[in-house]
């Protein structure tokens, strides 16, 4: 039967997927808010242009397209920056900086599904423009930590890293646009076999190549970042190495520091972010939780040149990492009798109470009520 | 991942023995390990270990979701399935090589004339993307075993396969016409559990990358 057919990559929610996913949203709003972050809504669809002027290097074949009747082409909205960056840099520009803003959106993007990827999906996030520094960044990342705290996702990790270092040691290593972009490839799909292979063959300064073999490997404390050769006389990286020490002395301040390593192989989206990125990790889950990073450079493309940065997480990668979803418990009751006044009046009283009352709306016998009450874990009220 | 012991998708076949081999260089238990048994999980808790035995084809599968940390599985299948795994050793072993074969009378014929032709292939992805990376289009038939029976049969002018030895190809009247890469068996690592147990896995691919090397298990 096609009609009964749902489109691959999409999901229904069912009452008890609802009530943990607005559960996990409602929290991360209350704490967003706490920390300042005010709460944006954008339409579900942008201008094609929009999305590629952002110069977030977003792929064409993961996007929704479609035409508008003006014949210019619409994408459904495959992330929220770009939205929250043409929102703000239109409507918030005569704001007070830093703008905090924050959003519970669905974005979308063909993947080809699979456990914890679907075409349509719901984020959580903020968006902090117009502060650079390690102030803001540590605000950002401290805040992801906590929303996880928060949510119940304990062996939670975040790994960070700074995108300068890697491209400063690009542009020190001469290697020509071709071998770099392959470099690039290579180094987020972490084939280290053919990365050897590659290196072994393109002319670069030996401390170059030593230090591209070493950085996706590298992973601990600030300590690692002294051992990647080379790095100390390549401008760009020693520019990221301070500030990764920065932010990190940063975030001990807001005591999150256990939760955090530096990962020199996290390379998220290198056309986009300019400075600190980060991910994070449950090891119940086979994909990253959230992700996000520094992007100075966006703004400026919708005429609003600012420092920007955020983080989004995935919703439904949150409830599938929360191994035990919490129970919840709720006073439920139905109410039944022949006198409907009564019955309303009883209802009325004890919803008042805060209890969650259901009618009897097909007159059944006390029997088939009290069989229908065990089913569903309520009790039942009968009025006469 | 769910468990503090480490799994390790291991595959059946030619390549399982190497992996024994090389299991047992590290010091790991491989006592009972055996292929021909029905036992398909492998657990070693004074070691907080476990081995899976699974299809080559679906090492990569079981490492990508994170039920094993770690796979041992050919440079073929992962380039075949472009799953998102990290690749972090070549084991060295299990060599063969990507060729696009024709029937011995088309012997060194430019790959141009086979433009739009038809290719039989157990690897779709691999041939599909040679093909496009040379400017040339072919219609891929996605078969499942004895590829070199295609072209016999003429449902294809010329297949792409993996050798090692190229005896098979003879038998069947085909020659090879072009490499299109040549594959060793790799370790994989899932690219969370990596993140989140690096302390413990870091140490044992290095230790691995070391076996590796000081052995020579070269092609």
């Amino acid at each position: 039967m096609k009609t009964r057919e749902i489109p691959p990559g999409f999901k229904d929610f069912l009452p008890g997927e609802v009530k943990l996913k607005r559960k996990v949203e409602e929290q991360a709003a209350a704490l967003f808010a706490s920390w300042g972050y005010q709460e944006v809504i954008t339409p579900i669809v942008e201008y094609l242009d929009a999305i590629e002027s952002a110069g977030t290097g977003a792929d064409q074949q993961e996007l929704f397209l479609f035409q508008n009747r003006d014949g210019r082409l619409l994408a459904l909205r495959p992330d929220m920056t770009i939205p929250i960056a043409r929102l703000a840099s239109t409507k918030l520009r005569e704001e007070p900086l830093p703008l905090r803003l924050f959003y519970q959106a669905n974005v979308f993007r063909c993947n080809s599904p699979q456990r914890g990827k679907y075409n349509e999906f719901w984020q959580i996030g903020v968006e902090m423009v117009g502060a650079s520094g390690e102030r803001a960044d540590a605000e950002v990342i401290a805040l992801a930590v906590e929303t996880m705290n928060l949510l119940g996702v304990t062996d939670f990790q975040l790994s960070l890293n700074h995108i300068g270092i890697f491209n400063g040691l690009l542009q020190e290593s001469g290697l020509l646009r071709d071998e770099q972009e392959e470099l690039k490839l290579l180094v987020i799909k972490k084939d280290l076999v053919t990365l050897e292979k590659e290196l072994a063959g393109w002319a670069l300064p030996g401390d170059i190549r030593e230090a591209f073999l070493m950085l996706p490997v590298l992973h601990g404390g600030l300590e690692i970042l002294e051992r990647v050769p080379g790095i100390s006389r390549v401008p760009g990286a020693v520019a990221g190495v301070h500030e990764l020490q920065r932010l990190f002395h940063a975030l001990q301040a807001f005591g999150v520091e256990d939760r955090v390593v530096i990962d020199l192989g996290v390379l998220r989206g290198l056309d986009y972010y300019t400075g600190v990125v980060f991910e994070g990790y449950s090891s119940n889950l086979g994909y990253p939780l959230l992700g996000g990073g520094r992007y100075d450079n966006v703004m400026e493309r919708f005429g609003w040149p600012n420092p920007a940065t955020g983080f989004a997480i995935g919703v439904e990668r949150v409830l599938l990492a929360m191994q035990e979803p919490p129970a919840l418990a709720e006073p439920k009751c139905i109410v039944a009798g022949r006198d409907l006044a009564r019955v309303m009046e009883a209802a009325k009283r004890l919803r008042n109470e805060g209890w969650i009352v259901g009618l009897d709306v097909q007159g059944q016998t006390r029997e088939e009520l009290e069989m229908l009450c065990r089913q569903r874990n309520c009790r039942l009220v009968l009025v006469d | 991942m769910l468990t503090d012991a480490l799994t390790i998708a291991l595959p059946k076949g030619r390549l399982l023995e190497p992996c024994m081999k090389l299991l047992g260089s590290l010091g790991l238990p491989t006592q009972g390990v055996d292929e021909e048994s029905r036992t398909l999980v492998y657990e070693f808790p004074e070691h907080k270990l476990r081995y899976i035995m699974c299809r080559p084809t679906d090492v990569p599968a079981y490492v990508e979701h994170g039920a094993a940390d770690l796979g041992i599985v050919g440079k073929d299948i992962i380039v075949e399935q472009g799953k998102d795994v990290f690749e972090m050793v070549d084991l060295g072993f299990g060599y063969c090589r990507f060729v696009v074969a024709v029937p011995t009378k088309k012997k060194g014929a430019p790959l141009t004339r086979f433009n739009y032709r038809r290719v039989a292939t157990k690897f779709p992805r691999v041939a599909e993307e040679f093909f496009r990376s040379q400017g040339l289009q072919v219609e891929v038939v996605k078969l499942h075993g004895n590829i070199e029976l295609a072209p016999l049969m003429g449902i294809a002018d010329m297949i792409v396969d993996i050798v090692s030895s190229g005896r098979t190809l003879r038998e069947n009247n085909l020659v090879e016409l072009v490499e299109i890469m040549e594959s060793t068996a790799r370790l994989i690592v899932n690219r969370i559990s990596y993140r989140v147990n690096h302390q413990q896995l870091q140490p044992l691919i290095e230790k691995i990358s070391e076996v590796v090397k000081n052995e020579g298990v070269k092609k």
